[in-house]
């Protein structure tokens, strides 16, 4: 008599079919959801990257504006003390050149007498002023009339003009 | 300026403070500018604060710290302080009456002019149109600046209103058109004068930018001078070279203490808090400084900004500006506590004049509906968050709710904005777009179906269902 078959076989292959498809499923599962977790991760290295990029760009722009800004800050600052020095030039020039005409035209010294006289009247105590021209003064009032005091003036009254100095031709 | 030759007073009866009083003076008047010999070579400057028969009360700019009382004598220039003006002024900074500060030469001028100024003549005055787009999005959508527009920034201590005047000085433009800023610091401490200076460097080198700057320890009679002379600047650069020019000054609060203060010292009958009765008219003087004249190019637009002493609106000088200006950008403390930069209250701040700035080849088309019906939600919503305080959150309906939310998106996603961030138009419209779709289509009834068609067309809108009651 042969030996009966196993009976429970066809419910082994089973379980084991559908263990193995279970099994399969599952691998299939997990290998979906590491290819999404990798996709989601690239994707998300990416975009940080992007960002970074872009942050790190704008920041460049930013370094690169604030640069750019310093430099030309300098720049018109050294152009600016520059411009002072020679302005500092030109009213030390013609301080100078008011004194040296002063001491070369004598009857100037008259009219500055004449100029101190009417605005001060004839008591006024005229007295030479050091490098040039005359000072007046009656009690509580006083003209100053010296070559440096008459340059200053001049050279507020030029205004504009003095830019010459410094305009491009 | 000096004359040909200048009388100079050599009888000073007494030096008191800052004050010098000089005797046998004749045909001296009020306001009249002041040159004074202190010794050798060295010159300072004053103004005229109270002439009686034979005596002159001269305060002097820079103090009377080192004067001797024998050897000081005092020029009258017959006149107000007149300054030069032209281009040369363009890049330059200086102290509060225009001293240079920056190392440079004195600023030169072909021409000078007074600078206690004269406002223009009513009938000679071009209504303001056409913005001037500061790149910050609240003032840009909601509180348009208009060419020729006098719009004071109202603030409290504490809060950042200088770095608004700022960031707006530093970023304001006239879509290509000459454009230049006047920048008048008046009572800064020098951490914040330091701050502006760095912070408008770049507008500086450009060329486009006076600074004028008086700090806090300045006399404070030159405290007077600084939008004075910041304003003589602007209207020739404006009204004879074409430019538009904005002029910032900052802080008009620290200009009416002085004011109060030189009043004082004048013997004058003290009015509200002890300001001189002329407050308001000399205020005016200022700000009606601003403008167009007809038949001439340019513009000059004034930002007054000022702080509420305790946030009281209705101080003095707050009280005062708001009924000679156009409107006002208030800053809300409630906001600056939230985070939000700038801290700008929608509700409270108006330009009157928008409406000539704002619109189709102006701005955009979209932008004075979209500024309507941003307030209007805006409003809408303060109604609704004060309901939920009285009847709590879960009692409101859904259409409120979006209401409730729509103030956080407002804060986070329109009116946060860095201090350096120059944010365009139509950027700053779009997002003003994007808090407005927050609510459902039946609430925005202020914006023509067109434009809402075109942003989200109704067959897109599937909140609309959900969100109406």
């Amino acid at each position: 008599m042969a030996a009966p078959a196993d009976a429970l076989e066809p419910v082994r292959a089973e379980l084991l079919r559908a263990a193995r498809a279970e099994a399969g499923a599952v691998l299939e599962g997990a290998r979906a959801d590491a290819e999404e977790t990798l996709r989601v991760a690239r994707a998300t290295a990416d975009r940080v990257l992007a960002s970074a990029r872009a942050a790190g760009a704008a920041d460049g722009t930013a370094a690169a504006a604030g640069e750019r800004i310093r430099a030309a800050e300098d720049a018109w600052t050294a152009e600016l003390a520059a411009r002072a020095a020679a302005y500092a030039d030109l009213r030390a020039g013609v301080r100078s050149g008011v004194r040296r005409a002063l001491a070369e035209d004598a009857p100037a010294r008259d009219r500055l007498v004449a100029a101190a006289r009417d605005l001060l009247g004839a008591r006024a105590r005229i007295t030479d002023a050091p490098g040039g021209g005359v000072v007046a003064e009656v009690p509580g009032r006083r003209v100053d009339l010296s070559a440096d005091a008459l340059a200053d003036r001049a050279l507020e009254r030029a205004g504009a003009r003095a830019e010459h100095l410094w305009e491009l031709p | 300026m000096s004359g040909a030759a200048d009388v100079e007073y050599t009888g000073v009866r007494e030096l008191r403070g800052p004050l010098v009083v000089v005797e046998g003076v004749s045909g001296v008047g009020w306001d009249e500018f002041a040159t004074i010999s202190v010794g050798p070579g060295e010159r300072r400057h004053g103004l005229v604060l109270e002439v009686d028969r034979d005596l002159a009360v001269v305060q002097v700019l820079e103090d009377t710290a080192g004067m001797d009382r024998t050897r000081t004598r005092v020029a009258f220039s017959g006149a107000p302080l007149r300054v030069p003006v032209g281009t040369g002024w363009l890049g330059r900074v200086c102290d509060g009456r225009g001293e240079p500060a920056d190392g440079g030469p004195p600023v030169l001028g072909d021409t000078d002019a007074a600078v206690g100024g004269a406002p223009i003549n009513p009938v000679r005055r071009e209504p303001p149109n056409e913005p001037v787009l500061t790149g910050v999005a609240a003032v840009d959508v909601l509180t348009t600046l208009v060419r020729g527009q006098k719009l004071p920034v109202f603030s409290a201590a504490g809060l950042p209103h200088l770095e608004l005047a700022v960031q707006i000085a530093a970023q304001a433009a006239c879509a290509g058109e000459p454009f230049a800023v006047v920048f008048a610091g008046m009572g800064l401490t020098h951490a914040d004068a330091a701050f502006v200076r760095t912070a408008l460097a770049g507008r500086s080198a450009a060329r486009d930018l006076v600074l004028l700057v008086n700090t806090a320890d300045d006399p404070v009679i030159e405290r007077l001078l600084t939008p004075r002379i910041a304003l003589t600047v602007a209207e020739h650069l404006a009204f004879a070279q074409g430019r538009h020019v904005l002029v910032v000054m900052t802080d008009m609060t620290a200009y009416a203490e002085a004011l109060r203060e030189v009043s004082a010292a004048r013997g004058e009958t003290p009015a509200r808090r002890a300001y001189p009765g002329y407050l308001y008219s000399d205020l005016a003087s200022l700000y009606e400084r601003c403008g167009r004249i007809r038949g001439r190019p340019g513009s000059v637009t004034v930002l007054p900004v000022l702080t509420m002493p305790a946030g009281d609106i209705t101080h003095p000088v707050p009280d005062l500006t708001g009924y000679i200006t156009e409107g006002q950008i208030v800053l809300s403390a409630e906001a600056h506590a939230a985070g939000a930069y700038p801290p700008v209250d929608p509700l409270a701040s108006l330009s009157r004049l928008m409406r000539r700035g704002a619109g189709a080849g102006r701005t955009r088309a979209d932008h004075p509906d979209v500024a309507a019906q941003l307030i209007a939600a805006l409003a809408r919503s303060r109604q609704v968050r004060e309901l939920a305080d009285l009847i709590g959150r879960p009692a409101l309906s859904p259409t409120d709710l979006r209401h409730l939310d729509l103030a956080d998106v407002f804060r986070e996603r329109f009116l946060a904005q860095g201090a350096t961030e120059n944010r365009s138009l139509d950027e700053s419209l779009d997002r003003a777009w994007e808090v407005l779709l927050t609510l459902p289509r039946s609430q925005l009834g202020m914006l023509p179906a067109r434009l809402l068609d075109a942003r989200r067309p109704p067959s897109a809108d599937g909140t609309d269902r959900a969100g109406t009651p």
